[in-house]
């Protein structure tokens, strides 16, 4: 139990009359990076306005280090918040929008200057000290918002989409960032994010949430490589996501016939799991693009589109021409509804 | 060519109807004789000094001035609590709400200063004083929502959570966040509402008694018995006034971002 730093116990989250969150169990243990992972409107934002103190559940208690907050207000909570938008206070320079929270402690001037220069230079700003948030960049931003929240050493940091308003470059700037802060102070993170990329590349464990529930849970490689339903394996990036009956795989009223055994409801495949040239299936190649390494095919086939790739060096095949193929037992995933 | 000769001639009319009796005033005020007069009788500055000597003026002035500066911060002190939480909150019937809070510039101010003086002057006995201070502040009330709704919509919701999530109660985030950022807005609804107040007629006529005028009804008064050029010379002023006081703003606010 000890391990549970944050735990959601029968959370239902609701705005007027309209239920996001029906009931959710989650616990997230002391130090973990966790994401929570979904398409708009799954309730993870939601979610997180719960664990920060913005939004009041229905029902439910939220417990943080063995107390329960449920009825603590944001402001006592203690739990530091990376807005999407960063939410800098515009009147006031990089120093003192991170000086805000001190200031409400009634520190003294010396303790708060010291504190506030070591987060500014733990960023990088420490040279950007005097400058108004709309002079910086995003990236400065996001670090100034990031000082901001960790001053106050809260005991759980909240990020809402933490890198989509950044740049490529900066994205994986941020990212190191983000892990290095963590690994410094062993905070307890939590971030929302609807692009799994982010979420794989990121967190220690990630929640896949789906109409306010808990579609999947585990480690990133654990969703990667197994997801469990349809629609974690279409989140994740498969492509090839067949429903199965009899031993056949239907799609587009035709029914190709299985060359393994199975119990799943449906079978997906990712491009890389489809083998070309060779196998039981036949499809004309719809598209052919050469991508750097590999080479991308779409195969209209009767089930429906097939994805698929090669390396490079193989196949320069048109398009138009017939290929055979095989959805083989290696590399499919079994999934239920 | 004919476009560009229209066009000059429409620019300069309308800048000639715009600032022409302006200039007008200002040369009339220069007058030396006894009657206000176009061109002026001869150059002086003698009405220009007169103006600060007659005793109404003066009483009127500080009437007019004392209205125009607590009936603006009053409605200010209403304004801005109704704006923000028209802004922020989901309110039932936020459109009528807005609609009302917009009536004292919708209907005919004669109106406004006929009711006030009927339901609240004559049967509850009202001094004139009060229902002249409540009358402005209504009047103004309508511009301070409208600006300061408008600072208020630019800026987002979200920076007040932060400061909550940082400590701050909902009061102390008004205060310390929102506040400073719109308050150019606020100085702009100021400024805006002490110009209203300041040259408004309909109303005030009603609303006058026995030693109680503000300046343009005492003007008004003033003119129906002496035809001197003395209210040309004290008009000249005040509308330096105010173009010093939208001047300044400008210089330092960027009033008419807001406006």
């Amino acid at each position: 139990m000890s391990d549970n730093f944050v735990s959601l116990q029968k959370l239902s989250l609701a705005y007027g009359q309209t239920l996001v969150v029906p009931h959710l169990d989650l616990d997230i243990r002391k130090g973990e990076l966790i994401a929570l992972l979904g398409p708009s409107g799954c309730g993870k934002t939601t979610t997180m306005r719960a664990i920060a103190g913005l939004m009041a559940p229905q029902s439910g208690h939220i417990l943080i280090d063995a107390q329960d907050v449920t009825r603590i207000p944001a402001n006592k909570r203690g739990i530091g918040l990376v807005f999407q938008s960063y939410a800098l206070f515009p009147h006031l320079s990089a120093f003192e929008n991170v000086a805000f929270g001190l200031r409400l402690k009634k520190l003294t001037n010396s303790d708060i200057t010291k504190r506030v220069d070591r987060w500014l230079e733990t960023v990088g700003l420490a040279h950007l000290a005097k400058r108004k948030p709309d002079d910086m960049s995003g990236g400065q931003q996001q670090r100034l918002a990031l000082a901001r929240s960790l001053v106050l050493e809260p005991k759980v940091l909240l990020l809402d989409e933490p890198l989509s308003n950044l740049d490529a470059r900066l994205r994986l700037d941020m990212r190191l960032e983000l892990q290095r802060v963590q690994l410094e102070t062993g905070i307890t993170m939590v971030f929302v994010t609807h692009d799994q990329a982010e979420a794989l590349a990121l967190a220690n464990r990630i929640v896949l949430m789906k109409d306010g529930k808990i579609e999947q849970l585990g480690a990133p490689d654990e969703l990667y490589n197994a997801p469990q339903t349809r629609f974690a394996a279409d989140f994740l990036g498969f492509q090839n996501i067949f429903e199965v009956e009899d031993q056949t795989i239907v799609g587009k009223g035709n029914a190709l016939p299985l060359s393994f055994q199975t119990k799943a409801r449906y079978l997906a495949w990712r491009p890389g799991a489809v083998t070309l040239e060779k196998g039981k299936y036949e499809g004309k190649i719809k598209s052919v693009s050469f991508a750097g390494e590999q080479r991308e095919f779409v195969i209209e086939a009767p089930i429906g589109q097939i994805k698929a790739t090669t390396p490079a060096a193989n196949l320069p095949r048109q398009i138009g021409e017939i290929i055979r193929f095989d959805l083989p037992s290696e590399g499919v995933c079994e999934l239920r509804e | 060519m004919n476009i560009k000769f229209a066009s000059r001639l429409i620019i300069s009319l309308t800048l000639t109807f715009l600032i022409g009796p302006f200039l007008i005033i200002i040369l009339a005020g220069l007058s030396a004789g006894d009657f206000m007069t176009f061109p002026p009788d001869g150059m002086s500055l003698k009405w220009y000094i007169k103006v600060f000597t007659v005793e109404s003026f003066r009483e009127s002035f500080w009437l007019s001035m004392l209205l125009a500066v607590f009936g603006t911060i009053c409605a200010l002190i209403l304004g801005i609590p109704a704006a923000y939480a028209i802004s922020r909150y989901d309110l039932p019937y936020s459109e009528t709400i807005k609609t009302i809070v917009a009536a004292p510039i919708i209907v005919p101010g004669i109106i406004v200063g006929l009711a006030l003086l009927r339901y609240l002057v004559v049967p509850l006995n009202f001094t004139v004083t009060l229902a002249l201070f409540m009358a402005h502040t209504a009047l103004v009330l309508p511009y301070a929502v409208r600006v300061v709704s408008s600072s208020l919509n630019n800026l987002r919701g979200d920076m007040e959570e932060a400061a909550v999530l940082l400590g701050c109660g909902r009061v102390g985030a008004f205060m310390r966040i929102v506040l400073p950022n719109i308050r150019s807005g606020v100085l702009a609804a100021f400024i805006l509402g002490f110009v209203t107040s300041f040259n408004q007629v309909p109303v005030s006529l009603f609303l006058s008694g026995p030693g109680v005028r503000t300046l343009p009804i005492d003007m008004l008064g003033y003119m129906e018995i002496t035809y001197d050029p003395s209210v040309a010379a004290l008009s000249a002023l005040l509308a330096f006034l105010s173009v010093a006081i939208v001047f300044v703003a400008e210089k330092f606010l960027g009033f008419s971002r807001y406006v």
